[in-house]
């Protein structure tokens, strides 16, 4: 039934944490198969070609448009999506100024928005409104919160600064 | 947080008796709540109507046109319907005669004659979307491909094509829309006569696209006997309606449910052609079908905000005092005009928000073979604001005069009539001054022309302002309802049939019964966006909300409380009107020791719920609904490269009160994010010769990022208006329509050159320079 599908292939990577072991075609986006094939639709998909940020998504570290980038280039591969942004202890400092700050309007460029700014604030917490704007200068928000957005990760960045204090204390 | 008594009710619009005043402060009202739908937003968790399955489902594709004006001659469809996993298909062969509708506008669903580059031929349901897109090449379609008209001045030329279009419904004359509207006031050519000065200035202004980062995306379901949809549209009740006429149904065998939808802007106002198409899929399968639009597919097929050329002449004495305001206005409406021909929304702007006693606007709709038109965010407002506002500031630096001075000049307090048959009338409030003044005073007005040390190279500074007057606040059918219920365990449920478009709508609603019940927000529940278990409410478009279903949960809620009252009363022996809802307490007023919990009044009840119904009146036409406020705009030009940066937007809105501030100013933000990117970025492009769009992608066309963003404040005017609901003003699509004519003013003081088309890109400014030097060298 299935057309101009090559054969599928296994591929293991880490997905919030856990190992996930999946077989795709190879030509299967990281986001087809975060939303499909493991249910983590937090992930949202606005363009499919990396234009407009809405699947961004965090491997190895750094902040991708998981619509351009296979499946199978993950393999073996750490990524973080909004659905594991919340710890044990509650939401992410970022989750929680979002939400004060109200950088959420309709919502849909959330998760992306989310996962640059956590891919920039896991590299260092000494971030200025221009480092901000630059982690999210390729998500696009047409309910216009980017005053909000830069306002939340500075308070995001000021809470975690002080959790950092607090524990080398 | 601004002091806010209780406010007058004496006009709060609604049936039967005005609800009572609370008689005591406002305890939820005014304050910045977290919008309640944020946490699911965070975290991933909110389900979008892309993010559904079902078992069972289908998915569905659009073959398109590749021609922008062009008659099927044969349509072959039946090798894509004997492809294996096929399960429907549609197309003129099997719907003649069906209509889909938009703001009830009957649409032929597959027209023989095809109007624009993208129209619907046909769809393929598939169990996957890689079969539905082979199908879609298994279709055969032979085109008779005909001249098309694809500006206004194409399509008015006298031997211009006759476009195809989708209001088939509407009275054309050749490509003109009828009647040619025009509104007149006074005596225009005398006006002109009398002036010391005639002003003349021309526009350009693009359409624009929405660009909602969901592309749309529904699920239709049909059970034999019950339609249920799940979408991403700004009202589940308008969806409802049109489909249910579309496809023969009764409206009972019509549900819709939207929960979260990502993004609207009035593209999604009513039933979309996708809901129709997947409805009627879902039907001819049997199995539910998913029909979601690509990027392109979105900027090609859906309705988009009308393009205008406009020529304003101001007639003026030398002290700036206006003596004829004469506009004509040439819409390109594209293959329909999908918004009920609400051209009037024009005048408000040019013709009220300047004492003027000489008034003609006239608006030619003209049909061309582009994509049909339809409402954005402030809809026509845009091309009026930016026109008159724009103008305005021609005006005085042709008479060497303050451009805010010549807006006071003629400052209209009240309303002078649309025309000569029109009474004068008072506003239900209007505080436009105070609003100017306030922007004035942030942006510097006073010492604008002061160099600003130290001057830059190339960089020139500016300064500008643009005030609007919108007509908002409420609209025909006027039959907004909503039901709030409380049960005897002391939970209480909002039911509004509205859509949570993003701007606050189910996080504002709830505060208003709160209020009424002396709750805290977080006690109310609501249930919304299912056209199950509610009424009738508008849908999440033309800034309604909240000044058109809030009174009817006001009313509801109090109606609630007058019962819960009652039973308090009965117990405690006293009279009900004696008692006070306040901090979760029902209690004698001035006696907070002799009451009981609301928890324990609703334990009272004998009935299994207290439900009370809620319903918006029509608004009086006594008195004239519209909306007022300014924008100010700091830029700085470079003249070298063109390059425009706005320091600093200030929006000033003639707000009444604000029920929730933080929403509110959210609301700014945005309305001056994608004013900017109206007025500097955002860019269509058509093939000039195929009618093929060019830029239908985010990466050509520019909508505004984090980057481009300036500094955006809020420094709005607070007064009482007893004609809405806590006084709060509507604010959903003012915070847009002054932004553009503000930035234009400020790029027109900083290089004493007026940019008349938009967008104000860097190589319009550079052409703009050149002219000048071409001119001053010439001279």
């Amino acid at each position: 039934m299935t057309t101009a599908l090559g054969p599928r292939r296994p591929v293991s990577l880490t997905v919030n944490g856990r190992a996930q072991n999946l077989e795709v075609s190879p030509r299967r986006t990281l986001a087809e198969a975060l939303r499909e094939d493991l249910g983590l639709t937090g992930t949202k998909v606005g363009c499919n070609r990396a234009e407009c940020g809405s699947c961004t998504v965090v491997l190895d570290g750094r902040a991708v448009f998981s619509c351009s980038v296979l499946a199978v280039e993950a393999a073996g591969r750490v990524v973080e999506t909004v659905e594991g942004l919340a710890g044990p202890d509650g939401l992410h400092p970022l989750q929680a100024a979002f939400i004060e700050h109200d950088a959420v309007q309709c919502g849909i460029c959330i998760p992306g928005m989310l996962m640059s700014l956590k891919a920039l604030l896991d590299e260092t917490l000494a971030i200025g409104e221009d480092d901000v704007r630059q982690a999210v200068g390729g998500n696009l928000c047409r309910c216009g919160t980017y005053p909000n957005t830069v306002k939340a990760a500075l308070a995001a960045a000021r809470a975690l600064r002080e959790r950092a204090g607090a524990e080398a204390r | 947080m601004s002091p806010a008594g209780p406010p007058p009710r004496g006009r709060l619009l609604v049936h039967g008796d005005t609800p009572p005043p609370l008689g005591r402060e406002l305890s939820v009202i005014g304050r910045s709540l977290d919008r309640r739908d944020a946490l699911d937003k965070v975290t991933g968790a909110a389900m979008y109507s892309s993010d559904m399955t079902l078992p069972g489902l289908l998915h569905a594709k659009i073959l398109r046109s590749p021609h922008a004006h062009a008659r099927i001659v044969r349509i072959d469809t039946s090798r894509a319907a004997a492809l294996p996993g096929v399960h429907a298909v549609l197309s003129l062969e099997n719907t003649r005669g069906w209509h889909t509708y938009w703001y009830m506008i009957a649409q032929p669903a597959f027209p023989e004659e095809l109007a624009y580059a993208g129209q619907e031929v046909a769809l393929v349901a598939a169990e996957t979307v890689d079969i539905a897109l082979e199908a879609l090449g298994l279709i055969e379609v032979e085109y008779e491909v005909l001249p098309a008209a694809l500006t206004p001045r194409e399509a008015m030329a006298p031997d211009a094509p006759r476009v195809p279009v989708l209001d088939v419904e509407r009275p054309r004359e050749g490509n003109v829309q009828q009647p040619v509207y025009v509104r007149a006031r006074g005596d225009v050519a005398r006006g002109l006569a009398e002036a010391d000065l005639v002003s003349e200035s021309r526009f350009s202004l693009p359409t624009q696209y929405h660009v909602d980062i969901q592309t749309r995306c529904c699920i239709a379901d049909w059970d034999g006997r019950r339609l249920t949809v799940y979408e991403a549209s700004q009202g589940v009740w308008n969806v409802k309606r049109e489909l249910a006429k579309s496809l023969g149904l009764e409206e009972e065998q019509v549900r819709v449910v939207v929960q979260n939808m990502g993004g609207g802007f009035g593209s999604k106002a009513g039933a979309q052609r996708v809901v129709h198409y997947a409805a009627r899929l879902a039907m001819l399968a049997g199995r539910p079908v998913r029909l979601e639009l690509t990027r392109p597919e979105e900027f090609l097929s859906h309705p988009r905000r009308y393009a205008g050329e406009v020529t304003m002449r101001l007639g003026a004495r030398r002290d700036g005092t206006l003596t004829a305001i004469d506009a004509e206005i040439v819409l390109d409406i594209g293959s329909g005009s999908l918004y009920a021909g609400r051209y009037s929304m024009t005048l408000h702007q040019i013709s009220e928000l300047y004492r003027c006693p000489n008034v003609r606007v006239r608006i030619v709709a003209v049909y061309t073979n582009t994509t049909p038109t339809g409402p954005q965010r402030g809809v026509l407002d845009p091309i009026a604001t930016f026109s008159t506002e724009a103008a305005i500031d021609d005006l005085a630096a042709r008479l060497g005069l303050d451009p805010l001075a010549v807006r006071m000049t003629n400052y209209a307090a009240d309303f002078q009539g649309l025309d000569d048959t029109t009474p004068a009338l008072p506003y239900t409030s209007k505080h436009l001054d105070a609003c100017l003044a306030a922007v004035a005073e942030a942006i510097g007005w006073s010492e604008r022309d002061r160099p600003r040390a130290p001057a830059r190279g190339a960089v020139r500074r500016g300064v500008g302002l643009a005030a609007y007057c919108i007509e908002r606040g409420g609209y025909a059918p006027f039959s907004a309802k909503a039901d709030v219920v409380a049960r005897p365990d002391g939970s209480v449920e909002v039911q509004a049939g509205v859509v949570e478009i993003g701007a606050g709508q189910i996080t504002v609603l709830p505060m208003i019964a709160a209020e009424e019940l002396g709750l805290p927000a977080d006690r109310i529940r609501i249930h919304h966006g299912d056209t199950d278990g509610t009424h009738y409410a508008p849908s999440s478009h033309a800034s309604r909300i909240t000044s058109e279903v809030g009174p009817a949960v006001l009313q509801a809620a109090s109606l609630v409380r007058r019962r819960l009252c009652e039973l308090v009363a009965d117990r405690l022996e006293v009279s009900p009107l004696d008692l006070v809802a306040v901090d979760e307490r029902i209690h004698v007023r001035g006696a907070p020791e002799r009451g009981v919990t609301f928890t324990e009044a609703c334990a009272l009840m004998t009935e299994p719920e207290i439900r009370a119904t809620g319903s918006r009146a029509p608004n009086p036409d006594d008195v004239i609904f519209r909306l007022f406020g300014a924008h100010g705009a700091e830029v700085e030009v470079d003249v070298e490269t063109g390059e425009v940066r706005v320091l600093r937007i200030v929006c000033s809105h003639d707000i009444g009160r604000p029920i929730n501030p933080k929403l509110v100013e959210s609301q700014q933000y945005g309305g001056a994010v994608m004013g900017l990117g109206y007025g500097l970025y955002e860019e269509a492009e058509l093939d000039g010769k195929s009618g093929v769009l060019l830029t239908p992608d985010v990466h050509q066309y520019r909508v505004p990022t984090a980057l481009e963003t300036p500094i955006i404040e809020a420094r709005n005017v607070e007064r009482e208006d007893a004609f809405y609901p806590y006084s709060a003003k509507p604010v959903g699509e003012a915070p847009l329509v002054g932004v553009m004519p503000a930035v234009r003013n400020a790029i027109r003081h900083a290089l004493g050159i007026g940019i008349d088309q938009l967008p104000i890109t860097p190589a319009r400014i550079l052409e703009a320079l050149a002219a000048r030097k071409a001119s001053a060298d010439a001279g």
